[in-house]
C-alpha cells in the first residue's frame, strides 16, 4: 500500500456509498472507510470495493449517528499515514461527519463535485459553487481534501474487504426515542424519466391544467422554474428546477414558457435531450436546447399532447 | 436556556451574473438575512419563550454584514441581542473558516445551550457551515430537524430522515440546521422594527477572538456552466399542430420518448 495515496470514505449508517467509492478509487491508491451505523451496513461496505473497513461497533442506547462524527474525525486522524482525501455523502449524516473532519483537519469541505483527479500528488477538484451558476477548479494544499459527493446506491463486488472494529464513544447529548415511517407524499423529480417544466409564460393558475395534461401525454413529472413556486405559489416547491431547488437529469427535459436563465438551465444540465417552447424567439432557452418551438404555447401544449397520444 | 441564532446576510445568487471565467458579478443582488434563517430565528425565540432563555443573534462575514440595514433585519426578527464579527479578512472566507470564527463568537457569548441556523444559505447552499460549526465546537451537529420543541429535561428534536420522521431527547449542547417545515417565521411589524433599535448590539473584532488556522482551497481557474452544448434544432410553430407533429417524430428518432 502506497501510504502517501490513501483515501478515506466516511459512512453514516447508510450501506449507499457507490459514489463515495468511485470517486475515492478515482484518485488511485488504497481506499479504506469507516463506518458508524450498523454491522450490517460495515459488511455491505465492505463488499463495495474498498481495502478495509474500520467500524464503531453496534451504536447503543440510541445515539444518532451525528455523535460518532467527532470520533470518526479521531479515527482519521490517528490512522497514521496523513489522509489524502476524505469521501463522504451529501445527506444531512454524511455533512456531520465531514463537517467534524473539516473541523478536525481545518480545511474546507469541497461539495457540488463534477470530478477528482489526482494531479501529481495533489488532488485537483472540479466544482459547482454557488447553486451551480459558476465552476471552480481548486485544490487544498496543506491537509486533505474533504469533499461531498452524493451517495450513489449500494453495491456488491462481490468480495468482502476486512471489518476491524474500532472502540468509539458518542456523544451523549442526544436519544432517539421514536422513528416513524413517512407517508411518500413528495414527489421524486430526480427519478422521473421525462419531466414538463412550466415557467412565467402560463398566464393564470387555471391553465396549469395544459401543462398537466401534457406531462401525462409524455408520461412525465410536472415541474417549474422559480416564479411559480416562489413567487405565485401555483406549484409546489418541491417541483421547482434551478440553483435553490432541485437539480435533476431526466431523458428528457421540456421548458414550456420559460425563458431559460443560467439559474434555471444548470438545474437540468445534466438532461439528456430538452426541448424548449417559449413564443419569444430571442428567449435565451432556445440557445441551450437541442428542440424548440417558437409559438404560443397555449397553442403548441394542447398540440404536443394530441401528437404524443396520436402517436403511442 | 441561552440559544445563538447563528445566520448569514448572503446576496441571492438568482441576481447575480456570471462571466464565461466564471466570475461572479454581485452588484445587481442586494444583502438580506439568507432565505432559509428566518425559521431559525422564530424557532428559537418560539423555545426562549417556554423557557424562559434568552436569543442570542449571532453573524460572521465582510465588514457589509454589520450594517444599519442587516442589523435592523436582524434585531427585528426576536432576538434579544446581536453579536457581529465583520471584517473584510472574511469576505471570501469559506465554510470551514467561517465555522471556526462562529465557533470562537460561541465560546466568547459562553454558556450557551443550542446553536440554531437554517439549513442552507442562499449564496452557497451547501447546508455544511452548521455541521462544520459543530465539529468546531466539538458538540453534536444535527440537520434535517423538523422542529425544536421544550420538554421537561431538554429539548425534543424531530428531523425529517431519509429513514423515517425521527424523535431525539436533546440534553446536551448542540446545532442544529432547521428546515422550512420547523414553524412559520413571522414577518416583522412596525413594533418589531422600531423596538430593533434599541436591542443591544456587540461588535466582536476577529483578533478578539482565538480562531485557529485554517487551510483555504486554491482556485486554479473559474468556469461558467456550459448548459448550451446542444443541438438547437428551431421549429417555426406558426402552425402548431404540424410542429408538434415534427417535434415528436424527432423526440422519436432521438429516443426521447
Amino acid at each position: 500500500m502506497n501510504v502517501s495515496t490513501q483515501t478515506w470514505i466516511v459512512v453514516a449508517d447508510d450501506p449507499a456509498v457507490s459514489g463515495l467509492v468511485t470517486t475515492a478509487r478515482g484518485l488511485g491508491g488504497a481506499v479504506s472507510a469507516v463506518v458508524v451505523g450498523r454491522k450490517s451496513v460495515a459488511d455491505s461496505v465492505a463488499r463495495a470495493g474498498v481495502d478495509e473497513v474500520l467500524w464503531l461497533g453496534e451504536p447503543g442506547d440510541g445515539a444518532p449517528v451525528e455523535a460518532y462524527a467527532g470520533e470518526v474525525a479521531r479515527v482519521l486522524a490517528e490512522a497514521g499515514a496523513a489522509p489524502l482525501a476524505v469521501v463522504g455523502a451529501t445527506t444531512p449524516a454524511g455533512r456531520a461527519l465531514l463537517g467534524a473532519v473539516a473541523a478536525r483537519f481545518q480545511v474546507p469541505v469541497l461539495a457540488g463535485l463534477r470530478g477528482a483527479t489526482l494531479e501529481g500528488d495533489a488532488v485537483v477538484v472540479e466544482r459547482s459553487v454557488l447553486g451551480g451558476i459558476a465552476e471552480r477548479r481548486v485544490q487544498v494544499v496543506g491537509g486533505p481534501s474533504v469533499l461531498a459527493v452524493a451517495a450513489g446506491g449500494v453495491t456488491d463486488e462481490g468480495t468482502a474487504a476486512a471489518v476491524r472494529e474500532v472502540p468509539a464513544q458518542p456523544l451523549g447529548a442526544a436519544r432517539v426515542t421514536d422513528v416513524r415511517v413517512k407517508e411518500q407524499t413528495g414527489v421524486d423529480l430526480g427519478a422521473a424519466r421525462a419531466v414538463v417544466a412550466v415557467g412565467r409564460g402560463l398566464k393564470a393558475q387555471a391553465d396549469l391544467d395544459l401543462i398537466t395534461d401534457l406531462a401525462a401525454a409524455a408520461g412525465a413529472e410536472l415541474a417549474c422554474s422559480r416564479p411559480l413556486a416562489e413567487g405565485v405559489d401555483w406549484v409546489a416547491k418541491e417541483r421547482y428546477i434551478g440553483i435553490s431547488g432541485q437539480h435533476i437529469a431526466p431523458e428528457l427535459y421540456v421548458a414550456v414558457g420559460i425563458s431559460g436563465q443560467l439559474q434555471h438551465m444548470v438545474g437540468v444540465r445534466d438532461a439528456k435531450v430538452v426541448v424548449a417552447i417559449n413564443s419569444d424567439k430571442a428567449a435565451p432557452v432556445f440557445a441551450q436546447c437541442d428542440y424548440g418551438i417558437v409559438g404560443d404555447l397555449y397553442e403548441v401544449v394542447p398540440a404536443l399532447a394530441a401528437a404524443l397520444r396520436a402517436g403511442s | 436556556m441561552k440559544i445563538v441564532v447563528a445566520y448569514k446576510w448572503a446576496p441571492n445568487p438568482q441576481d447575480a451574473e456570471v462571466a464565461p471565467d466564471g466570475s461572479v458579478d454581485w452588484s445587481r443582488a442586494k444583502g438580506a438575512v439568507s432565505e432559509y434563517d428566518p425559521v431559525a430565528f422564530e424557532a428559537a425565540r418560539q423555545l426562549a419563550d417556554a423557557t424562559g432563555g434568552e436569543v442570542v443573534g449571532l453573524t460572521v462575514g465582510a465588514a457589509s454584514v454589520d450594517s444599519p440595514l442587516a442589523r435592523k433585519a436582524a434585531l427585528s426578527r426576536g432576538l434579544d441581542r446581536l453579536v457581529v464579527v465583520a471584517d473584510d479578512r472574511l469576505a471570501d472566507a469559506d465554510g470551514t473558516r467561517l465555522a471556526a470564527v462562529l465557533a470562537a463568537a460561541v465560546r466568547s457569548i459562553g454558556d450557551v445551550d443550542l446553536v440554531l441556523a437554517g439549513d442552507s444559505s442562499v449564496d452557497v447552499a451547501e447546508g455544511q457551515v452548521p455541521m462544520t460549526l459543530a465539529g468546531q465546537l466539538g458538540w453534536l451537529g444535527m440537520a434535517a430537524v423538523s422542529g425544536v420543541t421544550p420538554s421537561a429535561d431538554g429539548v425534543v428534536v424531530e428531523r425529517d430522515l431519509p429513514g423515517g420522521i425521527t424523535t431525539l431527547a436533546l440534553t446536551g449542547p448542540a446545532v442544529l440546521a432547521v428546515t422550512t417545515d420547523a414553524v412559520v417565521p413571522r414577518v416583522p411589524g412596525m413594533k418589531d422594527i422600531l423596538g430593533a433599535a434599541k436591542k443591544p448590539v456587540e461588535v466582536v473584532p476577529l483578533d478578539a477572538l482565538e480562531v485557529p488556522d485554517v487551510v483555504a482551497a486554491t482556485t486554479l481557474s473559474g468556469s461558467r456552466p456550459e448548459t448550451g452544448n446542444r443541438r438547437g434544432v428551431i421549429i417555426d410553430g406558426a402552425d402548431a399542430s404540424s410542429a408538434a407533429a415534427e417535434l415528436v417524430a424527432a423526440l422519436r428518432t432521438a429516443r426521447a420518448l
